[in-house]
């Protein structure tokens, strides 16, 4: 008798665990990032994160010897044109080196502050997006570092910073960014060369790509992207201006007669993020 | 059965950490393992369709929560259905081949992906281009294929490890 009922009780249960399960799509459907169970989620991340880094400092570089395995064909590609870029970089160094020295004059002369706040947060990526469908990192540092939503997070070095992604998710000891190549990330970007303007958007492992640029500006190869300042009604954007986004790889057919659209190559290497900044002070619009 | 459930979080929380650190940079073609999918129907194929969706309902839970993002809940929706279905399906396949678990955990993973994305774009939480989308199906299903030999003999030692012994007194 027992184990003629045992296929009800289970029909039963996963009637059940179906019916919770739909019962929290909908209370989180209906609550968004400020309802109940988006407080639960960042209680979540506050218990996962520092058992991500113990398991990280592990084996990062287990990971990484695997990860460079998988990239092998596209390192000696990539290997290959570096080395092509090298040979032409020093060939226009010289021409380079007069033109940033008129450059820093006039930086002067303007009185340009600048644009990056020394104001900062250094912290350590600890772990990836469990997902497929999203593209973000979760960091070790939170509210108590003074880190909220909607931070610009940055990574490079001192010759400039990368912008990488913003904060979207905050808990007392980490925080999730979403990354720069997420497909619901956007930026107002703005071409070195032309100083045309654009939206660059998110491709997920893709190149990113920069549209509703002005229709019949002329765009380099390898033109650099970088972030741009704006305010609307004396309120900044989330970025700071002058943050390299990436390089244009490639002129992608826009699909109608109003705008140019590009590939853009992102400057960070996702792949390898260690340790990024998260900028806390907002630009000035003053 | 308190070994067997901390047996059980142990892999949850194990497949959720090994997920988002050393396989989130090994991926193949792009495209991360969905290890959570592994583990449901691997437990399924094991244990039965009652504990597959037990395990499938609460790892489903942990990595939405672990997610944070919109569409809680989708995950745990998807798995508890996965780790029943193959738990029935296991009890009408009756093949001894050892490659039986890769199969199922190959289809299975396909079969599960592509139902979470489509929950997940009818409820507006995902616009994937279906390229990409057919993509991430093909490419966990074979990912979890490659997996399954390394890791169902631990599953297995660990779950009838810990499998309640029946007492039989004469």
């Amino acid at each position: 008798m027992a184990v003629r009922n045992r296929p009800r009780a289970t029909r039963l249960l996963v009637v059940t665990l179906v019916a919770i399960s739909l019962a929290v799509i909908t209370l989180d459907y209906r609550g968004g990032q400020d309802g109940p169970l988006a407080g639960l989620g960042r209680a979540t991340l506050s218990i996962v994160v520092p058992m991500q880094r113990a398991v990280v400092t592990v084996t990062r570089p287990v990971g990484n010897f695997f990860s460079g395995l998988a990239h092998l064909p596209s390192l000696a590609r990539r290997n290959q044109q570096l080395e092509d870029e090298v040979r032409s970089l020093q060939a226009v160094a010289a021409s380079r080196e007069f033109t940033r020295q008129q450059y820093e004059d006039l930086f002067g002369v303007l009185q340009l502050k600048t644009s990056l706040d020394p104001q900062s947060v250094a912290a350590l990526v600890t772990g990836n997006g469990v997902s497929n469908f999203e593209w973000s990192v979760t960091i070790d540092k939170g509210s108590e570092a003074g880190i909220a939503e909607n931070m610009p997070v940055v990574t490079g070095t001192a010759d400039g910073a990368m912008l990488v992604g913003r904060v979207t998710t905050v808990s007392s000891n980490a925080a999730t960014v979403q990354l720069l190549i997420d497909r619901n990330f956007a930026v107002a970007g703005v071409l070195s060369g032309s100083r045309a303007n654009g939206i660059v958007t998110g491709q997920g492992d893709e190149d990113l790509q920069m549209g509703q640029i002005e229709k019949g500006t002329t765009i380099a190869g390898n033109e650099s992207v970088f972030t741009q300042g704006y305010c609307v009604a004396n309120l900044p954007g989330l970025y700071p201006p002058g943050l390299l986004i990436g390089q244009v790889s490639r002129t992608v057919p826009a699909g109608s007669d109003i705008e140019e659209r590009v590939s853009v190559r992102p400057a960070a290497d996702f792949a390898t993020l260690e340790f990024v900044l998260v900028l806390k002070a907002r630009t000035d619009c003053t | 059965m308190i070994r067997r459930t901390v047996s059980v979080v142990v892999v949850i929380l194990s497949a959720l950490l090994l997920q988002s650190t050393v396989f989130s940079q090994v991926r193949l073609l792009g495209v991360k393992p969905e290890l959570m999918y592994l583990v449901t129907i691997v437990v399924a194929i094991l244990e039965g369709p009652q504990e597959g969706a037990i395990v499938g309902f609460a790892g489903g839970m942990a990595q939405d929560f672990m997610l944070n993002e919109p569409g809680k809940g989708i995950t745990a929706l998807t798995l508890t259905l996965l780790g029943y279905t193959m738990g029935l399906a296991r009890q009408y396949i009756v093949s001894p081949s050892p490659l039986l678990p890769t199969a199922l955990v190959a289809a299975g993973t396909a079969a599960g992906t592509a139902f979470y994305q489509l929950v997940a774009t009818l409820l507006g939480q995902l616009d994937e281009p279906l390229g990409y989308a057919i993509k991430v199906s093909l490419l966990t299903a074979v990912y979890g294929a490659v997996l399954t030999p390394i890791l169902y003999p631990l599953l297995r030692r660990l779950f009838e490890g810990s499998r309640p012994q029946r007492v039989v007194r004469y």
